[in-house]
Parts: structure tokens; sequence; C-alpha cells
């Protein structure tokens, strides 16, 4: 049976474990080898809407693992234009390739994909619902960094009200016993309540700060995100925080030393360009990951074992 | 008078029939206006009580429609938006079947999503689908956008 990835909501801790072992086992091997695994395969990436970071690294993937790639990176170049249905799309499509990677700004569309599809879908992001890639690729990226997932402290600092990424890893992660999060954001654009809530109110702990130099001495992963202007109904209280959020590398002095500063990139004021040199900068290998992790994704999807 | 009697001359009984009972006071018109929406419902003789006094629940709603059957679609549809009612069969002035209607775990193509960007608001022809989140609550998650809403403020579809 043909198996999609859809949702994080849809996993289990011992299927994202899977993910993990076979992106370490993927990351381990010669390119030679890997370059073989996928030959003769397709891969179809259908972008709706334009994401250059997520599209050239599913790409990258799949050439690294020796696959062809089809597709397009927005929806002006596509029959949709024309007035076709999305479903009549993913119906012609499937039969040019093997697994379909689709982005789109509407939510739910990868869940519709996948029940009309006969092959695989990926969903790389549909509107402001779920991006399990993404979520994935940073569990890996702690697990190596730290060596650990559960027992760790992570803060995170930014727009936390409408980052899907935010959302999707603060829930993965409480799912692997993570249970102290230090939250950093304006009052406007802090956590909604109902991530909070759990069966087990004593177990998690969520500890909200205004003040981003609260947070770096107490955290494993300070997870930085996007303070993006047209969030503020106010643009003057944008200009009010935006530098509030800014790191630096002479704020990083007090941090553990073990520290990984992430972020899903791209990022436009809130790491300061000193930070790149410090030991304490995961983002660039992030992104690396992310192609090593989209590897083990389409080697598991296209039912490939290594 | 006895309440007894109050009640005959208040709501007749009927020979044949469906009552819906024990409609929480207030919630009696919400089913009216599912039952109205129903071009099968259109000449059915419909009785709406409202805020009679009930052992079980301090005040209640009451309904009783002159016909023989009423169908699964519209019962679903009750149990979605007022669950917990008893729906009653009338043969000869007497009950002859009742049953107590929850609502379902799953719901499928019988709400609309309330995410004007959820994929079922954007493309023609697409089947909804709810599941419930927990037991007790009336919370119902959307399979394709993944939005959580209360089931009572999701509008009804009707085909």
């Amino acid at each position: 049976m043909k198996k999609d990835l859809i949702s994080m909501e849809d996993l289990t801790v011992d299927e994202i474990k899977d993910y993990l072992k076979l992106a370490h086992s993927v990351e381990k091997l010669p390119a030679d080898e890997r370059f073989r695994l996928l030959q003769g395969k397709i891969m179809a990436a259908m972008f709706f809407e334009p994401s250059t970071r997520t599209r050239l690294s599913f790409e990258s993937a799949m050439h690294r693992l020796g696959g062809g790639v089809i597709g397009f990176a927005e929806q002006s170049a596509t029959s949709v234009s024309k007035g076709e249905s999305f479903t009549d799309t993913i119906h012609t499509v499937e039969n040019y390739c093997d697994i379909m990677v689709i982005r789109h700004p509407g939510e739910g569309t990868a869940r519709l994909a996948a029940r009309v599809s006969s092959i695989p879908v990926i969903n790389a992001g549909d509107g402001s619902n779920q991006h399990p890639t993404q979520t994935l690729l940073d569990i890996f990226t702690i697990e190596k960094d730290l060596g650990k997932i559960s027992g760790i402290k992570v803060a995170f600092v930014g727009d936390l009200k409408y980052s899907r990424t935010v959302h999707s890893l603060i829930r993965a992660l409480m799912k692997f016993d993570v249970t102290e999060f230090i939250l950093v954001a304006p009052e406007s654009l802090r956590l909604p309540k109902y991530f909070m809530m759990t069966d087990e109110p004593n177990k998690y702990h969520f500890y909200e700060t205004n003040h981003l130099e609260e947070a770096i001495s107490k955290c494993d992963i300070l997870y930085m995100t996007r303070i993006q202007r047209e969030r503020f109904p106010d643009l003057l209280e944008y200009e009010k925080v935006k530098d509030s959020y800014l790191l630096t590398a002479a704020m990083l002095e007090e941090a553990r030393p073990h520290l990984r500063v992430l972020h899903p990139l791209p990022r436009v004021n809130e790491i300061a360009y000193d930070v790149d040199k410090t030991k304490y900068a995961g983002y660039f290998p992030q992104a690396r990951n992310g192609v090593i992790m989209r590897e083990a994704i389409l080697l598991k999807h296209l039912g490939v074992k290594i | 008078m006895s309440k007894r009697n109050e009640k005959v001359l208040m709501i007749p009984k009927i020979k044949l029939g469906i009552v819906i009972d024990h409609i929480p006071a207030g919630e009696g018109v919400k089913i009216l206006e599912i039952i109205s929406r129903y071009e099968e419902m259109q000449d059915v003789p419909v009785t709406l009580g409202l805020n009679y006094d009930s052992k079980k629940m301090g005040r209640k709603d009451l309904i009783k429609m002159q016909l023989e059957f009423l169908s699964p679609e519209i019962i679903q549809h009750i149990s979605i938006v007022v669950p917990g009612v008893t729906i009653k069969a009338i043969k000869d002035y007497r009950v002859y079947s009742k049953v107590v209607v929850q609502a379902p775990k799953v719901i499928k193509n019988l709400l609309l999503c309330k995410n004007p960007n959820c994929v079922t608001n954007l493309e023609s022809g697409i089947e909804t689908l709810f599941h419930a989140v927990d037991e007790e609550s009336n919370r119902v998650r959307c399979n394709f956008c993944e939005r959580i809403f209360d089931r009572s403020e999701l509008k009804p579809i009707i085909k």
C-alpha cells in the first residue's frame, strides 16, 4: 500500500524515530552508493506557490539519490491557471512520476491529493496548516547536535502565534518528552493558549517572556523565527519590538556550551551576521540536514531499503 | 387541572408520527431550522413546544411531526446539532420505538468547514469530513485543514 506524508499529527513517536534512523543511515552512505538508490524514479515537485528553499532541497535530495525531477515552481505555470481543478491536475501528473511533492496555499490540499492519487504524496506545506518535512529535519538536527531529544529545554523566539513551523515542532517535541519550553514573543504574537493545553498539565511547563536575554542562558536549543512586519496591525508596534528580538554574538556569552541556534530560514534581521562565526550557529547545517532528511523521506515513501 | 392534562391541551397527541423529546430548552428552534431546510419536510405538519416542565431536565422543548418515517440523514443532522435528544416513533397513539441520538464520532459530508482557506471550500465537489476531538466535548477536527471547531458553529450541508 502506498504511504503518504501529510501531517505530523498522523505520526507516532516510533514512526518519527524510523525517519531519524533512516536519515542517519543515508548520511553515512558514500555518494556513489547513494546515487544508485533511486535511478529510474521520477519525483514531481508541484509548487502551487513559490518556495525556493523547500523546492531546491527536495530536488537536491532526489538528484543525490540518482532520480529525476519534473515540476513547476508557481501556479501561473500550470493548467490550474487555465481553470483545471486541483484533482484533475493530480490525476494527470500521477501518470508522469513515481512520487509527488506538493506545496499549496490551500489548507488540506495535500490530504486531498493523497486521497485521489495512486502514488505517494509528500506534503511540502499546505497554507498555514502543516509542513511535516520541516519538522522532521528540525528534530533530526536537534538529535544530531545534542545527541538526544528527551529532557532538553527549548526556547522559541519571534512570531509564535502564526508560525506553523513552531506549532508543529512544539507538538512533536512534546511527544518526545520535552517538557520545558521558553516562549519569547511580543504580547501580540504569543503562542495560542490551546497549544499549551494537554492531558498532563503538571508534566509540561511553558515559560512566557518578552525578553530574549532571559532565555539564552537557560536553554539547549534557541529556535529563532522571523517576525513579519505584515503580522502587526500597527506598524509602530513592529518598529518597537523588531530590534528587541535581534540575537547578536555578544548576547551569547552566557549561553550553555552546547547551545545551538536554529532557524527555518530565510532570516531577515533576527540573527546578526556575527553569530554565524560562533560555535552556536546551527542554522546552515540545519539546511544541509534538510536535504538528508528529504532523501530519507523519498527512500521510505518509494519503498527503497538501504 | 393536572399537569398531564395541561400538556394534552397545549400539544395534542398524535396517532402516527415522530416525537423529538428531551430537547434542552431553547434548542428546539435549532432542530426546527434543520427540519425546515429539507424539501421532503415542507408539507409535514410540525408542532413545536417550548419550555415544558421536565423531571429529568427542569425545562425542555418538544417537537411533534406527523409523518411515518424520519430519514437517517435528518436524524444524523439533529444528532450533530443537538446531541442527546430522544426520537420516538408513534403508532396508534403509542410509542413503539425510541432512540437517544448521540453525535457521531465521524461526520461525513454533513457540515461545512468554517475555514475559508480549507481545500473543501476552495475546490468544488469535495466531501467534508470531521472527527470528534474527544468523547465529552463538542469539538470536531476538520480532516483536511486540521482546524478544530465547536460543532455548533459549523453550518450543515443541505443537499
